[in-house]
């Protein structure tokens, strides 16, 4: 914040403090159509989900981990007594409620919302100069609609049959005939799931098109396509993904909804079978377009989870590497390329259902080729440290935690995008820990770097560092601790939906494989397939991973407290640009008001000139006054456009 | 308020123009469902009547699209994002039938199928 | 700051915000059509011959509603070019025009609803088709709810767990019954409920009261286990119940809502058995049309179809007119194309297995005669056109037997695919054109305040209004060949 901004800072504050002071509470932070405070909303609501989600997977890994011992604490909750058995153990019941709705609500309840919806909506508009959301009302609609799918999908928990029990992703013709002895057909956690789902879905779709719209067109002066921070530029291709991918979704869950209540038999296959009994529907349908649909949104959805964190990684590791971003151009069609292909992956979730080996040639190969843009941010970020004098906040710890992680998330897809390996590893720990290394240590440690970087522009304070080491060192521990064993067990071929942790596997082992020159032994030695009991040695690992999960969970209590007395009690910062950043963001005042910006926004020059030389500080920010940068290049188009409209 | 003195009359001539076009459109949709003689091919629907019925929607709507949506006045990006949508709504429709209907594929399925009474003719 | 380019188009993109917003809500209605599209091309081409329902051609389903169809395209249409011309009339500010011009869009969009409503109304409530053991197909009307399974009841055993169960709404409330309870939770044997109210809230009660002996029972359970007794004595509380009827009392169960009946039993989905005495399980049909596409050729003599109607010249009628209409669709195709393609000849699209069966006593009457050649001699024209013998022609009366029956219902979503995607995505289109239609008439209704202040204003709105009317019409365009027409 250069001094001669914060004069005109103080000069405009007379004039516009009439603005903040007669608004009532509930119109300023419960109904609020500004984008800060929605995205403060988004960001609370969604760290609430996260923990809920967390907390349903803490129970599943009792059960995975102590499958003869009953859950401890929860036996005696009203809740539970219906869904775990006499004996206080877990039943397969609500294994799969749980399974189901970690998923979703992890997903579609946590980690997109907290990303797109928080931080998107509290930096997008701060680092394009512009002083809302292209769509305020549009922008509080969204969030309202986005908390009131949460709360059906919570609210379903309670309902007699209970919440979503056919899997996250909900296939057909499971998801269709599950619990359709419930009298009451709407008010079943499946229905509801699916009324959650297209409420979520109309809220992510107005998102995005008050993101895509406000980017496109509420840029400030002087903020050309090539000097939007990466950050923006992830949100813009973030928000088609949302546009353009969602959709179909929306249709598979109307017509699913249809299956389910007016009978019509979209998935249901002719000649199907429920529980020895023909179901009754005209049949004719088809479980795999399901699947299509699903995982059309499905497959871009996983980078409308990864974009958001490489872009707050992207933000923070120029801003403590005192050097520009490596590659920023590169990055900027990288993305918009991995955006393209996203859309022309996503079968090869379905190699296993039977598709050709034409089609499925051609989904390997796209899924190869994605790689490619993926491994270009990545590996642009990890230059960009190269030579650089690291500032080690925790926010760039987290950060700088993120490419490992994401990293071996990435690769571990590798096999998974073959149909061979993929035939092993379907539907085993290794696909669990496959996705879990790209979202868990990944998106979530760039969204914990994120909320580390920006809480003092939204607080005025920073957060604590001993907390935040407290906080970063046993995570990432736990993460990898939580995830590698999963990995390992995969390969060993464990199943991801056995409830019991694998007890299956001993009994095989036990029956089948007593005598060690028995004949299904010795194929397995000949062939060479696996070893007869490589599956029963992994079962102890299930202990580790439990285990590693709840002392992740514990650890987490320390960014919580973090969170919450930082406010009160954190350092306070000195000026408007805390962290000697570049961007527009920190050109705002502390916390930034109603409005954003008290005098119009100018962008100089791009995004990440740090350590430019000849140049006073380390850091020139983008809104530093040059008025030489502005008129000498394509500027000048903008600058006359400005003229008219003023006119 | 410069614009309040555009003159709209000569709009207002293409779009009753337009207007009347798509029914007249409407009522070729109509005559190629129903009426024999522009039946071509087989009976019942074939590709032929498809390709026949799909092409007039299509040039209805690419006039609702150019003249009533002012499309013909955009500028590139809603092209842009119209392009880019048209090409992911192709890969939906195209991918999901190639996934169903792969030619490799389809040589076994033929050979399954045909083994049925499908073959025999009444 | 206020937000700019919101009236002003913004010079690098061309565009105000509004436009922008609006023009990338329309992509992604592309892609939620798409996807609906997609769906029913792949539903269609999917369709397994001689295992799935057949796609019927639409111009067969709708008959006379074909030029409905045709007419409400001619509707939106109309309303399109008057949301173009109130756009121009507010540039020009011309208020009193533009008023007008927006009531007729409106207007134009309620008559699009009504004539959708017609369609449905008929659909839904006056075609029924019965599909028998042999996937032969019976097209006609089910008479006076008699799809229902008519049982006296006598005893109803429960599961005092969940939900209420469905078969109270089922019950009479005026004449309720007295039950006893017979079998029961400590206690509760002897209770006499005399209205549903007492029903419900007795097992309201019971169901509270289970839970908290459940819940007694478990924790001693677990503290036994845990306290290393042997054997503990599992848990077991009586979550069920027997209640005895004063009188049979009759219901009329809804089949969705039954999974198995027998003369002495009537098995509901939510697990609740009742006890009592069938009345009838039969369906009353009224017979207009036989539809042999998914028999076999060879079968199609012996199919189980003539013994549920039971009238040999109903049976010779049939397939002399088949052959006949074979003949003449080789015939009318023949010169056309050497060769016709398998399903074709089996008269797919065209009905050649899809005979209407007159009444007795009118089986060859020179009525049915002329109306045969009609659908085979000209087939198109006739079958769009030839729908009214439904309501004209002569019917039967014929009691279809509930072991007979694989699937029944209206045509409705239920009926097939073609049903289930025609009725999900022309309900979806109805949605659009209602919230457009909501969206214009507030612009009209309350547009006066912005006019006064600032006209561009209100016709950017308009404008926006109308990008979006003008894409509900585009999916009509559509929607309409391909639903009704191919």
């Amino acid at each position: 914040m250069s001094a001669a901004t914060a004069d005109k800072h103080a000069e405009a504050h007379g004039e516009h403090d009439h603005h903040e002071h007669y608004e009532p509470f509930w119109k300023k932070y419960i109904f609020s159509t500004d984008h800060k405070v929605i995205g403060l909303q988004y960001g609370f609501t969604s760290l609430v989900f996260l923990a809920f989600g967390f907390f349903l997977m803490m129970v599943m890994r009792w059960s995975i981990a102590f499958p003869d011992r009953a859950v401890p604490l929860l036996a005696d909750w009203p809740w539970f007594q219906a869904w775990l058995d006499d004996g206080g153990k877990v039943t397969g019941d609500l294994y799969n409620m749980f399974g189901a709705m970690h998923g979703t609500i992890m997903v579609f309840l946590g980690i997109v919302p907290l990303a797109f919806g928080a931080f998107g909506n509290y930096v997008t508009p701060l680092q394009i100069g512009a002083p809302d959301m292209a769509f305020p009302r549009l922008n509080m609609a969204s969030y309202w609609l986005y908390l009131l799918g949460g709360a059906l999908m919570f609210v379903s928990f309670f309902l007699p049959s209970g919440a979503a029990k056919a899997g996250w992703t909900n296939y057909s013709p499971l998801a269709t005939t599950t619990d359709l002895h419930y009298g009451d057909l709407f008010w079943t956690g499946q229905t509801q799931w699916l009324v959650g789902m297209a409420l979520l879905i109309s809220s992510s779709l107005l998102g995005a098109v008050n993101f895509i719209c406000t980017i496109i067109n509420l840029r400030c002066r002087g903020m050309t396509w090539m000097r939007m921070p990466f950050f923006v530029w992830a949100m813009l291709v973030t928000g088609f993904l949302l546009l353009l991918a969602f959709p179909p979704l929306e249709v598979a869950a109307i017509m699913q909804l249809m299956d389910r209540l007016a009978g019509t038999s979209f998935f249901v296959p002719t000649g199907l079978n429920v529980s020895g009994m023909s179901f009754d529907a005209a049949g004719g349908g088809s479980p795999l377009l399901y699947q299509h649909l699903f995982w059309f949104l499905a497959h871009p959805e996983v980078y409308v989870l990864i974009l958001p964190a490489i872009a707050i990684v992207a933000e923070i590791i120029p801003c403590n590497t005192r050097k520009p971003l490596w590659g920023y151009k590169t990055m900027v069609y990288a993305v918009m390329v991995l955006g393209f292909l996203a859309f022309i992956v996503w079968a090869h979730h379905m190699y296993i259902t039977g598709m050709g080996p034409a089609v499925s040639t051609f989904f390997q190969t796209t899924t190869v080729l994605i790689s490619v843009p993926s491994v270009i941010l990545i590996t642009s970020l990890l230059i960009s440290m190269w030579g650089g004098s690291i500032r080690f906040n925790v926010p760039m710890l987290f950060a700088t935690a993120f490419i490992p992680m994401f990293g071996i998330g990435g690769l571990t897809g590798l096999p998974l995008a073959f149909t061979l390996p993929d035939l092993h590893l379907h539907d085993t720990y290794y696909v669990i820990g496959h996705f879990h290394y790209v979202v868990a240590p990944g998106t979530i440690f760039g969204l914990f770097a994120g909320i580390y970087h920006w809480y003092p522009k939204i607080t005025g304070r920073m957060m604590g560092t001993v907390l935040g080491h407290l906080h970063f060192w046993p995570s990432l521990i736990f993460m990898n601790g939580i995830f590698g064993p999963m990995m390992i067990q995969g390969m060993a071929g464990f199943h991801r939906r056995a409830f019991d942790g694998g007890k299956a596997y001993e009994q095989i082992s036990n029956q089948i494989f007593a005598e060690p020159n028995g004949f299904i032994a010795n194929i397995c030695e000949i062939l060479n397939i696996i070893e007869p009991d490589a599956a029963v040695r992994m079962i102890d690992l299930n202990i580790v991973t439990s285990g590693s999960a709840w002392l992740l969970a514990v650890f987490q209590v320390p960014f919580i407290i973090n969170l919450f007395i930082s406010k009160f009690i954190g350092k306070k910062v000195t000026s408007d640009n805390p962290w000697d950043a570049t961007t527009l963001d920190w050109a705002t005042p502390t916390p930034p008001p109603h409005g954003n910006f008290y005098t119009e926004p100018v962008a100089y020059r791009g995004p990440y000139e740090y350590s430019v030389p000849g140049a006073a500080t380390d850091f020139t920010p983008q809104f530093q006054n040059d008025p030489s940068a502005l008129t000498s290049n394509a500027d000048a188009h903008e600058e006359s456009d400005r003229e008219t409209a003023a006119h | 308020m410069a614009e309040a003195t555009h003159d709209y009359s000569k709009h207002k001539k293409t779009y009753a123009a337009v207007g009347i076009a798509l029914g007249v459109f409407t009522m070729v949709t109509v005559a190629l469902g129903l009426w024999p003689p522009l039946d071509f091919g087989p009976p019942g629907p074939t590709a032929s009547d498809f390709v026949l019925g799909l092409a007039v929607a299509s040039t209805k709507a690419s006039l609702v699209a150019l003249i009533f949506m002012h499309l013909n006045h955009e500028r590139g990006l809603i092209y842009k994002l119209l392009l880019f949508t048209f090409l992911f709504f192709a890969g939906l429709m195209i991918l999901t039938l190639f996934a169903d209907f792969d030619p490799i594929r389809e040589q076994y399925d033929t050979f399954i199928t045909t083994k049925g009474w499908l073959t025999e003719k009444p | 700051m206020e937000i700019p380019y919101e009236v002003t188009p913004r010079r690098d993109t061309g565009l105000y915000n509004a436009k922008l917003g609006v023009w990338l809500f329309l992509a992604s209605e592309v892609m939620l059509f798409g996807g609906l599209f997609s769906a029913y091309v792949f539903l269609r081409l999917g369709v397994q011959e001689g295992v799935d329902n057949p796609w019927p051609w639409g111009v067969s389903v709708h008959k006379n509603f074909v030029w409905l169809g045709a007419i409400n395209t001619v509707v939106l249409i109309a309303s399109s070019v008057g949301v173009v011309f109130a756009w121009v009339a507010l540039k020009e500010r011309k208020w009193r025009q533009y008023q007008v011009l927006m009531y007729f869009v409106v207007a134009c969009a309620a008559v699009f609803m009504c004539l959708k409503t017609v369609e449905y109304n008929s659909k839904l409530n006056h075609h029924h088709g019965i599909k028998l053991t042999d996937n032969s197909v019976m097209e006609g009307t089910i008479l006076d709810k008699t799809d229902r399974i008519r049982f006296n009841g006598e005893k109803i055993s429960i599961s005092l767990q969940g939900a209420l169960p469905a078969v109270l709404r089922d019950l009479d409330s005026d004449d309720f019954p007295e039950f006893t309870v017979t079998e029961g939770p400590e206690g509760t044997v002897g209770t006499k409920l005399d209205s549903a109210s007492s029903f419900s809230s007795w097992f309201a009660e019971n169901r509270r009261m289970i839970g908290v002996k459940l819940a007694e029972e478990r924790k001693r359970y677990r503290a036994e286990g845990a306290s290393g007794v042997a054997n503990p004595k599992p848990v077991s509380v009586t979550t069920s119940a027997v209640l005895t009827a004063s009188k049979p009392f009759a219901i009329h169960g809804s089949p969705r809502k039954i999974v198995g009946h027998s003369d002495t039993a009537v098995n509901y989905k939510d697990g609740v058995k009742l006890e009592g005495k069938l009345i009838s399980d039969d369906v009353t049909f009224e017979l207009h049309e036989v539809d042999m596409q998914l028999v076999l050729p060879q079968s199609q003599r012996e199919s189980v179809v003539w013994n549920v109607i039971n009238d040999e010249a109903a049976k010779q009628q049939f397939f002399a007119s088949q052959s006949r209409k074979y003949q003449e669709l080789v015939e009318y195709y023949g010169k056309r194309d050497e060769v016709i393609p398998v399903s074709m000849l089996r008269g797919h699209y065209l009905n050649v297995n899809f005979v209407h069966v007159a009444a007795e006593g009118h089986g060859h009457g020179e009525k049915e005669k002329a109306h045969d050649e009609v659908h085979t001699s000209e087939p198109k024209k006739s079958a769009g056109a030839g729908g009214d013998h439904e309501e004209h022609g002569p019917s039967r009366l014929i009691t279809v037997p509930r072991d007979q029956i694989k699937f029944m219902g209206n045509h409705g979503p239920r009926y097939g695919n073609y049903y289930a995607i025609y009725f999900t995505m022309t309900a979806l289109h109805g949605i659009h054109v209602v919230g457009g239609a909501l969206v214009l008439l507030f612009f009209v209704v309350f547009g006066k305040k912005l006019y006064l202040k600032n006209p561009e204003h209100l016709a950017n709105r308009v404008e926006v209004g109308g990008l979006f009317w003008h894409f509900v019409d585009l999916i009509w365009i559509f929607l309409f060949p391909i639903m009704y027409l191919l």
